[in-house]
């Protein structure tokens, strides 16, 4: 990925800029946490939009300020990190914009205390998220997996999105500590299921749950310390942050419980396997991130003082030791050019803080004692054998993954370091402090919090569970040792399954190779969105055909549908059609103007057809003359004249008439006696009803006395509506223009 | 006070004339450029007196309403005045380097300036006869910068938008003659009150015939074909005004008359729209993703976001209203300025078919940015103007428990995603196919100037609206309130005094 | 005769709409005005009729001596006229034009901007 050795100058100012943002950041949020641990919350809000009541609100509360200080401190972390190993990158000043903005979006979405801000926050880190997955763009497989990510969850924040809307109706505000402070009232609301499921959506595919989890292993596209701090350590914990969020008014109901259990343990364990499955260490870790969300989610479901307790610390752990293994991950490869656990060995040596820092995270990932992760697990089987409804099966499925995920730290932390079997796999590039600081202080930080859990304890544990539950009471003791109950037991079960795991994890690795013979969701994918496409154009080739004749068929048998139905089903006046004072000589004129139109209708013959339509014209004109409009009259009769010469100059330098066959069309026949039938039903209609003359009659009036005209139809077209007369004036110079534009060009195009 | 509505209408008139005289200098361009600038100041002159007083009206030749001819603009017809000012300077500007001296001689600038002129009486007038003759300026004008060039397919397009175009006017030139025997008057404000005592069925029929002529202009589904059959064809300076102002004349329209004439039969009329507006999202969106070339895209998703448009028109609550007035706004801005960038594209990467061209990302990093924006605007991300415009309309489906065409719109949203992400995977990200680095240094400077210099103006205002969409937001509640309750507009038509 | 007139219009416009159809561009052109002159009576006949009294005021008077014809119709009529007489010019210089670059009067056979492979 890097393309040049790595310095710990990198990209100078441009790298540590960002970095000091990011750890003034951080220590801004240190300031809080006496606050915080009080048990109190800080909160600002000014007036955003007030025509929808959104404010730009937030707040610091024990759970916020958890995830804020795990963003910006990671962030600083990953941000030092990513000048050194971008070395040399051209596009590092776009890598460390999106890098930058998505830390301060993940801020924004865990500060807020607005559902809108909260939701323009969450896009905005799918935004980044798409930039930075798409970084290495000319690789056709970055491009998708950028994608995938983005259209998945894009389609989540839609449903959030409903969901976000409608929670604020049903709430009456879109505050968020507003919305909590009525408690469970709100799943009294008619709309709760409905909101439930919508945020579910958005949760679940941003947090990577089965059956949504597919695009997490492929965001792993992106550069390593993007995969550390979005993939594993902060984004992806964004839904898991929502439901947090939203967990004291929405949890305790079945669907919230069922939901949010099942989905996270399948969620855990499918992943765990998948993990041991993976040879490419970066991948390997992508699935122990699942497994991690997927146990995340599952505490969530549940209500009990452990649960929340035991989400709070393994929220934490979690991202410590993760983001520290990526970032190993990522000095492996800086260092020997590649990721396969099978070509990576007797580093330890060579790495030695590198490998520090995998062997401390490693066993906090493992769950061993005296880490933080230790701490994490006890809790956690404390948290599931206080569930309401399968405690047993869901302990024995947390000891599953927790065993495969023990493997896995040992294949991902020791193995490359340690293991005599391995070959020694030759370092090109040495790693600067730069990436070293990152790995170490993350894991030294799981190991301190391990040895003093009371440092977390007060500080972020307690509050984020009163911010989980409401009740800071409910807060469980964090302790290494915690008596011999049945965790302990669980714990030891779980370092022997490990153990065996991964002793023969090489034979397991290809037994899970039957796991590639599930429906594979990711390919899935590829059929989704080709048929999206596919749908797409056989479903436009049938409307925009390209041959005008649909379209008029399309437009006028709308027209004459539209009227129809609307005659149908509106009804209309009763109609009175008087042929009382018809005179032969209509009748006469009558037949002279429907003698043209059908002659020009049915006529092969250029001649015949000028001739008819000239019929028309004079018929038209006669009308006018009957019915005392001689000014129409006249000009009637000089378009006419023009109308037709022109259509004989043109018609001259076209093909005849007659080499194209005028077959009877039934279909066009029905529509067009359709339009012209509609049109004679209304105008009868209108006919019937009696005319308000008022604007002729104050024409009349006015006309003389005040426009000094004695030809009303002339003082209306130039004084009372001179208006019309200029744009019809317009129309016809520009209509000169244009079609001299259109004469002077030739065959080409040219002028 | 007459003059700030009479303005708009002139000074396009009289660079066009100017303009014309000039065609074979580039004086004629650059009197284009200072009528647009005045335009502008003259627009938000109006924008402002009117947001002082409410509804302003003036009688022409000093005949009172309903008699003679009124201007009149409320919230919604300033607002729109006002973006066609800053389109029209935009394109203006762009069109320094866009248009070509064969184009220019034949008139271009005159028949732009026309069609500005044709757009603003058409957002400005208070008469329905009036609003006829000023589609037909537009349209004429539109139909000469449709085929300057005259190039094949502009002919072969513009064949298709002239005879589909004309049905459409000749039918709205129906409707008014029918509206007339009906009621006898052509004022809409004095309409308003008149069609109380027309009879409802009858009154339906006329507005559904009202419906299909506005809906051709608009590109409503299923009457929009002659939209994506031209629009990618003649210049882009023309394509993107036409592509920000024309459907929107329609659709303005559509809220015009069906805010203060047709809202007799809400639960017939406004039902009907409401199935079209699902109907134009759904298929514009889908024609959208069977396209390959970014012009044909966007045609697509101009139909496709007018769907959203009128929706808002017809949920008809306030809030919905707001979304439609709010919709018109950002799209105009959006839509003409993803075009201009197509020709930016065009210009340094040779093409806008997207399998022909590519790597803009890498050495057009500016231009990706100035994509990025109203891309992801139109595809309804925040903090962008989009994002609020699809909110509204969301919510106020949402409102009145309009479960399937909230739904329709949320999953319209994530396909345009899914085409703005085309355009930007495979014109950005992906490596040129010629192996080229297509850069704006290859530009000269002057004429990098005028391509970019809109484009970026155009997307720095969609990222103020998205940033601070408070007093916009603020703005279309009131000018909904008006159309709602259209009683200012109608007193102040029938009451303005005749200076 | 208002009645016979609205029948009359009627037929012009179905004419009108199904040489429209026909997809000859020249029979188009033919449809179009038809149509035209359909949408100038439907204004004027909606108007109604008034025989042998044209909207004039007699020198001395200030307004028509007795009851005239409708002359707003008449008006809007003229200007109907006039502007659909600019369009239809163009509409015909097009359809020339068409034939001179795209070597047919056949509106389906015109696939440039719209090729038959796009919509497969």
């Amino acid at each position: 990925m890097a393309a040049a050795a790595p310095t710990s100058r990198g990209h100078g100012l441009l790298g540590y800029g960002p970095t000091a943002l990011a750890l003034a950041l951080f220590i801004w949020f240190l300031g809080f946490l006496p606050v915080v641990s009080a048990g109190q919350a800080a909160s600002w809000a000014v007036p955003w939009i007030p025509v929808l009541g959104i404010d730009l609100a937030f707040r610091i509360d024990g759970l916020s300020l958890t995830f804020a200080l795990l963003i910006s401190g990671i962030g600083t972390l990953v941000l030092l990190y990513a000048n050194s190993y971008l070395t040399g990158d051209p596009q590092f000043d776009r890598f460390v914009l999106f890098l930058t903005s998505f830390m301060l979006a993940m801020l924004g979405l865990v500060l807020a205390d607005d559902l809108i801000v909260l939701f323009v926050f969450w896009e905005l880190t799918t935004i980044t998220s798409y930039l930075l997955i798409g970084y290495g763009h000319d690789s056709e497989k970055s491009r998708r997996n950028a994608l995938q990510a983005l259209f998945l969850t894009g389609a989540g924040a839609l449903a959030f999105l409903a969901g976000a809307i409608l929670l604020g109706e049903a709430a009456g505000t879109y505050r968020i500590s507003e919305v909590l402070a009525q408690g469970k009232a709100i799943q009294d609301h008619p709309h709760f299921t409905a909101i439930l499921i919508l945020v579910f959506l958005g949760a679940l595919t941003k947090s990577a749950q089965v059956p949504f989890h597919f695009w997490l292993p492929n965001a792993m596209a992106a550069p390593t310390p993007v995969s550390a701090f979005l993939h594993s350590a902060t984004m992806v914990k964004a839904g898991v942050y929502l439901l947090a969020r939203l967990h004291p008014a929405m949890s305790g109901g079945d669907l919230w419980l069922y939901t949010l259990t099942i989905l996270g343990v399948v969620t855990a364990v499918f992943a765990s396997l998948l993990a041991l499955r993976q040879t490419d260490l970066k991948q390997a870790l992508a699935y122990t991130t699942l497994m991690a969300l997927g146990t995340l989610v599952m505490l969530l479901g549940q209500d009990s003082g452990y649960a929340m307790t035991a989400f709070a610390t393994f929220l934490i752990v979690h991202s410590l030791y993760k983001a520290a293994l990526f970032l190993v991950v990522g000095n492996l490869d800086a260092a020997t050019g590649t990721r396969e656990t099978d070509a990576l060995g007797g580093l330890g040596r060579v790495l030695p803080m590198t490998a520090l820092a995998a062997a401390l995270a490693g066993m906090s990932m493992a769950g061993l004692p005296p880490f933080l992760g230790f701490i994490g697990k006890e809790l956690t089987y404390a948290g599931m054998l206080q569930v309401a409804s399968f405690p047993v099966i869901l302990s024995i499925m947390a000891l599953l993954a927790n065993g495969l995920i023990l493997a896995v730290a040992s294949v991902v932390a020791i193995r490359p370091f340690w293991s005599a079997r391995q070959p020694k796999t030759p370092v090109k590039n040495a790693i600067p402090w730069t990436m070293a600081a990152g790995p170490v202080v993350l894991a030294v930080l799981g190991t301190i919090f391990g040895i003093m859990p009371g440092l977390l304890q007060n500080t972020l544990v307690a509050p984020t569970v009163l911010s989980l539950t409401g009740d800071i009471a409910e807060t469980k003791q964090l302790k290494l040792w915690a008596g011999v109950n049945l965790p302990l037991f669980l714990s030891l079960a779980t370092f022997v399954l490990g153990g065996l795991f991964y002793a023969w994890h090489a034979t397991l690795r290809a037994r899970l190779a039957m796991l590639d013979r599930l429906p594979n969701l990711d390919e899935a994918w590829d059929r989704f969105m080709a048929s999206i496409k596919t749908f797409a154009i056989a479903l436009t080739s049938r409307i925009q055909t390209g041959r005008m004749t649909d379209y008029m068929a399309v437009t006028f048998s709308t027209i004459a549908i539209g009227l129809i139905a609307t005659v149908l089903l509106r009804g209309l006046p009763p109609l009175s059609p008087s042929f009382a004072d018809v005179t032969p000589i209509h009748l006469a004129l009558i037949g002279l103007l429907l003698s043209g139109t059908f002659m020009a209708t049915i006529t092969r013959k250029r001649i015949a057809a000028i001739a008819a339509l000239g019929v028309v014209g004079i018929g038209v004109a006669l009308v006018f003359i009957f019915f005392s409009a001689p000014d129409v009259a006249i000009t009637q009769l000089l378009v006419e004249v023009l109308v037709v010469v022109l259509v004989a100059i043109v018609m001259l330098q076209l093909p005849r008439l007659r080499d194209y066959p005028n077959r009877f069309r039934p279909g066009h026949a029905v529509i067009a006696a359709g339009v012209g039938g509609s049109v004679t039903l209304v105008l009868l209609a209108i006919l019937s009803t009696p005319l308000d003359r008022r604007l002729t009659t104050f024409f009349e009036t006015a006309s003389w006395p005040e426009a000094f005209g004695r030809n009303i139809v002339n003082v209306i077209l130039v004084d009372f509506r001179a208006l019309d007369t200029f744009g019809e004036v317009a129309v016809v110079v520009v209509a000169a223009i244009a079609s001299i534009a259109l004469l002077r060009q030739n065959r080409k195009g040219r002028s | 006070m007459s003059w700030v509505l009479v303005l708009p209408l002139t000074i396009p008139f009289v660079t066009a004339i100017f303009a014309f005289l000039f065609r074979e200098q580039s004086a004629g361009r650059w009197i284009s450029v200072a009528g647009s600038a005045a335009l502008v100041a003259a627009s938000l002159v109006l924008l402002v007196q009117t947001i002082d007083a409410g509804v302003l009206a003036a009688q022409m030749g000093s005949w009172a309403a309903p008699f003679g001819v009124t201007l009149v603009a409320d919230l919604l017809s300033a607002a729109m005045a006002v973006i066609t000012a800053i389109i029209a300077l935009a394109v203006s500007v762009y069109a320094l380097a866009d248009i070509d001296a064969d184009a220019e001689r034949a008139g271009y600038h005159a028949l732009f300036n026309v069609l500005i002129a044709g757009v603003m009486g058409a957002f400005l007038t208070g008469d329905l006869f009036n609003l006829y003759v000023w589609f037909e300026v537009m349209l004429i004008a539109s139909f000469g910068l449709l085929i300057l060039g005259g190039k094949p397919e502009q002919i072969d397009g513009g064949v298709k938008y002239v005879a589909l175009n004309l049905i459409s006017t000749i039918l709205f030139l129906t409707g008014i003659g029918l509206l007339y025997g009906m009621t006898g008057t052509l004022n809409m404000a004095d309409l308003a009150g008149a069609v109380e005592s027309a009879d409802p069925g009858l009154l339906s029929v006329v507005a559904v015939a009202f419906m299909v002529a506005f809906g051709v202009k608009a590109a409503l589904f299923p009457l929009f074909f002659w939209l994506p059959a031209s629009y990618h064809t003649p210049h882009f300076a023309v394509s993107a005004v036409f592509a920000g102002l024309l459907t929107k004349v329609g659709v303005y329209a559509l809220i015009r008359m069906f805010t203060l004439v047709f809202d007799h039969d809400i639960g017939f009329t406004h039902e009907i729209l409401l199935w079209i507006a699902g109907l134009t999202m759904a298929i514009g969106v889908l024609g959208a993703a069977a396209q390959n070339d970014i012009r044909k895209i966007l045609s697509f998703h101009i139909v496709s976001q007018i769907g959203y448009m009128v929706l808002g028109l017809a949920l008809m609550t306030p809030l919905a209203l707001v979304g439609a007035v709010f919709y018109l706004i950002h799209h105009i801005i959006v839509k003409a300025n993803l075009f201009l960038i197509a020709g930016v594209a065009d210009r340094i990467a040779g093409d806008t078919d997207l399998s022909r061209i590519g790597g803009l990302y890498k050495s057009a990093p500016f231009l990706a940015v100035l994509f990025f924006i109203p891309a992801f605007s139109l595809a309804g991300f925040p903090p962008l103007s989009g994002f609020w415009a699809k909110f509204i309309v969301v919510k106020a489906a949402l409102d009145v428990q309009g479960w399937v065409i909230a739904a329709v719109a949320l999953v319209v949203g994530l396909l345009t995603i899914y085409s703005m992400t085309k355009i930007w995977a495979e014109a950005f990200w992906t490596p040129h196919p010629d192996g080229v680095d297509p850069s704006l240094a290859t530009l000269a400077p002057a004429t990098r100037n005028a391509l970019v210099l809109p484009v970026a103006g155009l997307a720095l205002m969609t990222v103020v609206i998205g940033l601070v969409p408070g007093g916009f937001m603020s703005f279309a509640e009131t000018a909904a309130n008006q159309l709602l309750v259209p009683d200012a507009y109608i007193s102040t038509v029938l009451e303005a005094r005749v200076e | 005769m208002e009645a016979l007139l609205a029948i009359t219009i009627g037929i012009l416009v179905a004419a009108a709409v199904y040489l429209m159809l026909s997809g000859h561009m020249m029979r188009f052109i033919f449809g179009l005005v038809l149509i035209s002159n359909a949408a100038n009576l439907t204004i004027f006949t909606a108007g109604r009729l008034t025989p042998g009294a044209p909207p004039l005021i007699p020198l001395g008077f200030d307004g028509p001596a007795g009851d005239v014809a409708n002359a707003l119709p008449q008006a809007l009529v003229l200007t109907a006229i006039v502007i659909g007489f600019g369009l239809f010019a163009f509409a015909v210089t097009l359809v020339w034009r068409a034939w001179v670059a795209l070597g047919t009067i056949e509106a389906d056979d015109m696939r440039i901007a719209e090729p038959k492979e796009d919509s497969q």
